[in-house]
This record gives C-alpha cells, sequence and structure tokens, in this order.
C-alpha cells in the first residue's frame, strides 16, 4: 500500500488535574490512507473526542500530548525527541503554531462537529460565515468567495441556495445546518476530514440522506475522513476500516467487514451483541456487565478484563498490545486480546475470572458506584 | 364519528386517549398575532396555532407496553405531557382507569398522579443536584403521604435495591453516579408511589448502548414485578422494536399507523412507517444499506398539508381522479413538482427540463396541457405561477389531499387490530372513518380550518 495520508504512532495524551492524570488517550497508532473512510468507534468516555483533537493539536490545558508521532503529507504534526538533559522537547521538524493555524487547520484537515448549532455563529448569516471562511483561507476576493460559497451549497443539497444565502443558522434545521458545516469543510478541498459525530443529533431519515451525500462527494473530491462515531450501525454503512477504542486504546483494528464477521476481541463482540436490531427482533439483549472504568485509574492488566464475559486470571496481569492476527495474504487485522495464540501467556491454562457470577446488574453497578466517589 | 381508527374502544383498557388535541399559540405577549394593514381599521389580529398534537386516538392496555416513535418535532413529547396533564389539552379526553383527566383540576387531578410517573430523557437535569439520592426517591411519597419518615426510607432503600443499585448509595448526591445509574435513580424515583402507568420519554437515547441493554432489561423486568404499563417514547426504532408490545408512528401531530410490533415492522401499511424502517441504519456492513429515503423536510406544524400530513413527502400519492396517467408519468409529475416547489433546479429551458424529470413517461391530454403551461412559466422564471399550476391542478386534487385518511385494515401476522391513516388502503379496510369530515370538523373544534380548504 502506498504512504498514508496521515499516520499516528503511539499517541499519547493527558489531561493533569487535581485527582491525579486522567490517561485519555494511552498510546494509540493508526493510519489513514487516501480516499478512505476511517472509523474511530468507542463508548463515551473511551477518548474518540481527544484523539482527533490531538491530530489537529486542539487540545487545551490541563490537557497535553505527551508523546508518539503524527505524520500528515510527510510534514510532522507532532513529534518530540529526548534533549540532551533528558526531557522531551519539541523535534525542530515539527509544525509551529502559526503554521498549523494558518497552513493545516481547515486547509489542509478539517473538522465537522456534533452540534451544528454551536458551530455556527447565530448573529451572522450562513452564506456570510461560508463566504469569510473562503475567503481568508482561500485568497479569494469578495465576490468570487460568495459565488463559490453558493456554489458549494448547492454541492451540499440547500435548495434555493442564493437566498438561504443570506439567512441566519436559526431558520434552518438540524440537518440543513450540518450540511453547511460540511460545505464549510469542503470548501478548501481539504485531504482530511475528521467527522466528530456529525450525525448524532438527527433524525435517522436525515442521517441517512447526510451519509448518502458524504459517500458521493467523497467519491467527488477524493478525500479521506475519519469518523467518529459510537454507532456501530454509521459504521457499518460507511465505513472502510474501523478502529475500536476502550479506554484510551484501540483495542481492535479492522477492515469493516472483518470487524463485524470476524471479530477478534471480546468487547467488539459484546458491544455488537448488546444492540437491539432493527432488522429483527430479539427477546433478550445481552448487555455488557457494569460502566467503563474511569481513565485516571484504569484496571492494570487488559483494561476490559472487570467487564469480560471471557476474562481469566492471566488478564489481571498481562496488558496486551494489539498484534497483528490476520491470516496470510488477509487484510490487516489486529486486536490486543491475549486469547488468541498469538500472545502465548498461558490463557488457555489460566483460570476464569467469573464476572458474571457475581449477581448481574447490581454488580458492575455497585462496583462502579463505589468508584465513582 | 364512527368507532374506527384507532380507537380500540377496550372498555378494559388502562388509558384511553380520544380525539386529543394540543395546540401552542405561535406568538405570546401582548402584541401577539398584531398585524398592520394598508386599510380600514388598519390593525387585524391573527392566531397562528402550532398544532403539535392534532387528534390522537389509542388505547393502552393494562400490562402493556405501547412505543411510540416518530422523528424528532413531529409531536411525541408533547403528546406525552399532554396525556399526564402536564400540559392543559387544547381539546380531547384522556380517561385513566375510566376517569376524564381533561376534566379533572386541583385535588383530585393531583391524587390521580400518584398512578402516573413519567421519566425524562436527560438523567441529568430531571434530579436535583443539591438532593442526595435517599430523598430524591423518597420525594414523591411525601408529595402524596405515603408512609412515615422510616417507612419512606426503608421502601426508597428496596426500590434502589430493585433498581440495580445498592442501597447504601441512599446518601449520594447524583453527581456521583453515571448517567446509566442515575436514569435508574429516575426509574425508583417514578416507583416510590406504585403507579399504574409510567411515560419514559427516551429514557435511553442518551446513553451508550452497552448501557442502553442493562436500563431496558431492567425495566422489563420492573414491568414484570410491579405490573407496570408504559407508553415508551422513542425516535430509535431498534429500541422500540425490543422493548414494546404495540407500536404507534407519529408524523406531525397525527398517529399515522399503530398496530402490534410484529405486523408493524415486518407488514407495515403505511408509506412512512415504510420509509422509516428503511432508513434505520443496521450494524451489519452487508446489509447493502438504507434505501429510498425521502426528500424534503417535515412541514410546519402551523400549517399542515390538507388531508393526510405525509403527502407532501409520500413516495406513494395517489392520482388525482380526473386524470388517466400511467403510474410513472404521475411519478414524474409529483417529483417534478416537488423540484420546482423548493426550488431545487435554476434550469429553465423546457427541452433539458423535460429530458430531466420525464425521461421515462410524459402524461398526455389535459395533464400533458397543464404541464406544457407550467414549464412556459418556468421558461419566462415565473416559478411562482409554475409552482401555482403544480399544486393546484395536481398535488391538491389527489385523494390524499381533500380527504385525511383513517382506515382499519386486517392483520396479516397476528391478532392484533391495525390502524393505518392511508388511502392505499381504501380498497382493503375493514372499516374507515374518511367519509365523515363534516362529523369529523365538528368533533374537532379549531381543527376545521384545514378542512376548510377542501
Amino acid at each position: 500500500m502506498s504512504e498514508p495520508l496521515l499516520s499516528v504512532r503511539d499517541l499519547k495524551t493527558q489531561f493533569f488535574t487535581e485527582d491525579g492524570t486522567v490517561r485519555a488517550v494511552d498510546g494509540i497508532s493508526f493510519d489513514v490512507h487516501e480516499g478512505e473512510i476511517v472509523g474511530l468507534v468507542g463508548e463515551s468516555g473511551a477518548g474518540k473526542s481527544v484523539a482527533t483533537s490531538s491530530i489537529l493539536r486542539l487540545v487545551d490545558s490541563p490537557g497535553e500530548i505527551v508523546g508518539g508521532e503524527i505524520e500528515f503529507k510527510g510534514e510532522t504534526i507532532f513529534g518530540v525527541e529526548e534533549g540532551d538533559d533528558g526531557e522531551l522537547r519539541p523535534r525542530d521538524e515539527m509544525l509551529t503554531e502559526e503554521e498549523m493555524r494558518k497552513r493545516i487547520r481547515g486547509r489542509e484537515i478539517a473538522i465537522i462537529f456534533q452540534d451544528p448549532m454551536e458551530s455556527l455563529n447565530p448573529v451572522f448569516t450562513v452564506g456570510g460565515q461560508l463566504r469569510e471562511f473562503i475567503e481568508i483561507n482561500r485568497d479569494l476576493g469578495a465576490a468570487e468567495a460568495k459565488e463559490e460559497a453558493i456554489d458549494m451549497l448547492r454541492e451540499v443539497g440547500i435548495p434555493a441556495p442564493e437566498s438561504r444565502y443570506d439567512e441566519y443558522p436559526h431558520q434552518f434545521s438540524g440537518g440543513m445546518r450540518q450540511r453547511v458545516l460540511i460545505a464549510m469543510a469542503l470548501a478548501c478541498q481539504p485531504d482530511l476530514i475528521i467527522a466528530d459525530e456529525p450525525t448524532t443529533a438527527l433524525d435517522v431519515t436525515v442521517e441517512g440522506e447526510i451519509l448518502e451525500m458524504v459517500t458521493d462527494l467523497q467519491e467527488k473530491y477524493d478525500t479521506s475522513f475519519i469518523w467518529v462515531t459510537h454507532d456501530m450501525s454509521v459504521v457499518a454503512e460507511i465505513c472502510d476500516r474501523v478502529n475500536v477504542m476502550y479506554l484510551g486504546e484501540i483495542i481492535e483494528q479492522a477492515e469493516v467487514d472483518d470487524l463485524f464477521y470476524d471479530t477478534k476481541h471480546p468487547y467488539t463482540s459484546a458491544l455488537l451483541d448488546s444492540m437491539p436490531r432493527p432488522d429483527r427482533t430479539v427477546d433478550e439483549l445481552r448487555p455488557i456487565q457494569g460502566v467503563m472504568p474511569e481513565a485516571i485509574d484504569p484496571p492494570a492488566g487488559c483494561r476490559f478484563h472487570s467487564r469480560c464475559p471471557e476474562a481469566r486470571e492471566v488478564c489481571r496481569e498481562v496488558h496486551p498490545e494489539p498484534r497483528e492476527l490476520s491470516e496470510e495474504g488477509g487484510a490487516p487485522h489486529t486486536a490486543a486480546c491475549v486469547k488468541h495464540d498469538a500472545f502465548d501467556v498461558g490463557y488457555d491454562e489460566s483460570p476464569p475470572i467469573d464476572t458474571r457470577a457475581t449477581g448481574g446488574f447490581s454488580a458492575g453497578f455497585t462496583e462502579t458506584g463505589g468508584e465513582a466517589e | 364519528m364512527t368507532e374506527v381508527g384507532p380507537p380500540e374502544s377496550d372498555p378494559e383498557a388502562l388509558l384511553q386517549v380520544r380525539d386529543l388535541c394540543k395546540y401552542f399559540d405561535n406568538e405570546s405577549g401582548l402584541l401577539a398575532g398584531v398585524q398592520l394593514d394598508d386599510e380600514f381599521p388598519y390593525v387585524s389580529r391573527s392566531t397562528s396555532d402550532v398544532r403539535a398534537v392534532d387528534g390522537v386516538n389509542f388505547d393502552i392496555k393494562q400490562g402493556e407496553t405501547l412505543g411510540l416513535v416518530g422523528e424528532s418535532g413531529c409531536g411525541k413529547s408533547t403528546l406525552a405531557r399532554t396525556v399526564l396533564r402536564l400540559l392543559e389539552p387544547t381539546s380531547g379526553s384522556v380517561y385513566f382507569q375510566g376517569e376524564d383527566l381533561a376534566s379533572l383540576s386541583g385535588e383530585p387531578l393531583r391524587r390521580m398522579r400518584k398512578d402516573m410517573q413519567m421519566i425524562f430523557q436527560d438523567p441529568q437535569s430531571s434530579l436535583d443536584p443539591r438532593m442526595k439520592v435517599g430523598p430524591i426517591v423518597e420525594e414523591p411519597m411525601k408529595a402524596h403521604g405515603m408512609l412515615d419518615e422510616e417507612g419512606r426510607e426503608a421502601r426508597a432503600k428496596e426500590l434502589l435495591e430493585k433498581v440495580g443499585l445498592d442501597p447504601q448509595h441512599y446518601n449520594r448526591y447524583p453527581h456521583a453516579f453515571s448517567g446509566g445509574q442515575r436514569q435508574r435513580v429516575n426509574l425508583a424515583r417514578a416507583l416510590s408511589v406504585n403507579p399504574d402507568f409510567i411515560v419514559c420519554d427516551e429514557p435511553v437515547s442518551a446513553l451508550d448502548v452497552s448501557i442502553q441493554a442493562q436500563v431496558l432489561n431492567t425495566m422489563e423486568e420492573l414491568q414484570e414485578e410491579f405490573d407496570l404499563t408504559y407508553l415508551f417514547i422513542a425516535h430509535d426504532l431498534s429500541v422500540i422494536r425490543h422493548i414494546s408490545d404495540r407500536v404507534a408512528v407519529m408524523y406531525l401531530g397525527n398517529i399515522v399507523e399503530l398496530a402490534d410490533k410484529e405486523e408493524l415492522f415486518e407488514n407495515p401499511k403505511h408509506p412512512y412507517t415504510r420509509a422509516l424502517l428503511d432508513a434505520i441504519p443496521v450494524p451489519d456492513p452487508r446489509s447493502g444499506g438504507r434505501t429510498a429515503l425521502l426528500s424534503g423536510d417535515v412541514p410546519s406544524p402551523i400549517d399542515p398539508p390538507s388531508g393526510c400530513r405525509f403527502r407532501t413527502r409520500c413516495p406513494e400519492v395517489i392520482q388525482p381522479d380526473e386524470y388517466d396517467m400511467t403510474e410513472d408519468a404521475w411519478r414524474n409529475v409529483v417529483e417534478f413538482q416537488r423540484a420546482v416547489e423548493r426550488r431545487a433546479f435554476e434550469e429553465t429551458d423546457p427541452d433539458i427540463l423535460r429530458s430531466r424529470y420525464f425521461e421515462d413517461a410524459v402524461p398526455s391530454g389535459d395533464a400533458g396541457t397543464l404541464l406544457d403551461e407550467a414549464l412556459g412559466h418556468i421558461e419566462r422564471d415565473e416559478f411562482e405561477d409554475a409552482e401555482q399550476i403544480l399544486v393546484e391542478r395536481f398535488a391538491d386534487q389527489s385523494v390524499c389531499a381533500t380527504t385525511t385518511p383513517a382506515y382499519e385494515v386486517p392483520s396479516d401476522l397476528t391478532d392484533g387490530r391495525h390502524y393505518s391513516a392511508c388511502h392505499l388502503r381504501r380498497d382493503e379496510a375493514l372499516a374507515s372513518a374518511v367519509d365523515e369530515p363534516a362529523v369529523d370538523d365538528a368533533a374537532r373544534p379549531g381543527a376545521g380550518a384545514t378542512e376548510a380548504d377542501d
């Protein structure tokens, strides 16, 4: 395969709070190739959004990227080296804050957020905001930028774009606003768009339209996407490859079909099992026990072991790094679970930890309720 | 009004909702609705109501779960609040255990509230952050004078355990709990007064899928244990399919289809239900994705379409009787009319438009003449005139626009009754309530405006 467009290696982002260090993103690695839609999926609190803001270097204090490499089209967005005094310091070729602001954000990597009302300024017209963005980022004159803005609105399926150009965000429906944001993201024809749960707040019918439109536009402009979501159905529909995150780590990485039909990590299977299905009646849902622990004090060993139905004693002790598990010649498929032979840490001989025998729902809840304080 | 439509007129039903309407004033304040005119008397007052819930009928039997599903803005939450009399209904009645809630007020209504509880969508904002969980659960009991202090505490602890929390959490504040746990506190609070009926307004949509499943399972267990009746509102059809016994589909203030769960999901009789079902994403990359998506936005409930409210987006609008077009030609006319209405194109050349919209089938006869006229207007850039012709002569002539549909159709898969508000079902209908628009009007004061246009 060709050079990846974006490559993230061992990225670590931490938040230094009064209660301790929150390891929100803890050593994740993934690639995005040209023209690809890569999914980043997980429950809330898994670190998906922190991971995407890290890529744009938008992590605010008390958060900080503390390690790893982010390369985008051969340039270093983030990289550290060890200085003479043993301290880590940014490498020289790392892009400066000004370069990030002027060249990368918006122009090369655009981002679409979940709540379109919060991303648009309510006191300016929709067209005006779009025009301003194009004017600044593409060095066009006001008139040209306006024309371009109207073209973009038409492109994303807004009817009568000339008259809607002068309307305010509150006059647009939720789906329309999200279309405006997509227009804004596409306006500078970036190579990569990060979509952070862009359809979560929308109705299924509108979500369907937007996903369809994104697929069409993606083919037309050949843009790559990182699609952040918690919804496995959206993943199934739109993504080419998927990264599943749990508590700051990527625990499984596979092509979309393999992820659903050849699931390698118990968390991914549990997530798929816990969803009610629209296409058939499920008599009893099989929820994942308990809730995700706090990232401030992650469980030792495998982070999922406290909720995992297949957990054994060894899972408490060994922390699995993702390993390549695909058969020879198959598409890459990595997972971080010691039950696979590739790990060889004595999973088969290890006695099981019975997470279920502790009493159904209440067990998980009591336990985590205790942690919450 | 005939005994058709969703009214199942089951005297055994726990809750019977009849012709319930809730309108909101679009504007409020001293000068609301005042308009200045050019002529005498220069000032006029017009009110435009938002018809959030407009003539809804349904029953809920003891111990069942009725799922209520629809897009955002269709009036689900307003309906729920009106049923509980948290909002004053504009008209109609709600019979709960035989008593009409709409006519109650004051102390008798307050006493009735003991038997009806509600769980809200946002578990965070529905719990007082300054109260401990124990007192939160006890508060409804206090309000209704149940038990003494010790008894209440014992019951609160028992309930916390029942909903899957540790009774020792009695002295904790809501912030110490996760979203799923907070929703369990809400459940315990609702159960504290031993209600018969609980309205759940999107209780799991703010939760992660894995937590969602836990809460849904708990709700089902509690239903069995306490013989609860749920009105379960959600926009997520997967959740509705899991939890409901019967399902009502709502669109723009009306119930368009109501049937047993299996029947509704496997044998939907209303085009809107079908469109909704087609739009649900399936968590399976091999499912082939969604098909046949709806186009356009939900119309405004201030001035909803006449007749069937779904007709402006319906893919199966019925051809007016006066024309004799082929099915394909009629579909093309509908598509063209909607495109003109939305100003979806700027092209004015009739030939190009013809090849774009009428390639496979062109209407002939009267319809053809009208179409030529409309295309002529477009060529002269008179979009409004073209729209007027297309809307008045085609869209407004359809039976879908002139008559409000209400049919009961046979159930193929289950014994339950199946209500579908769609004129496509008129031939197979067991009974209908559409031939008496006049009676209908009288029964629904305030709803006359739309029908008057017909």
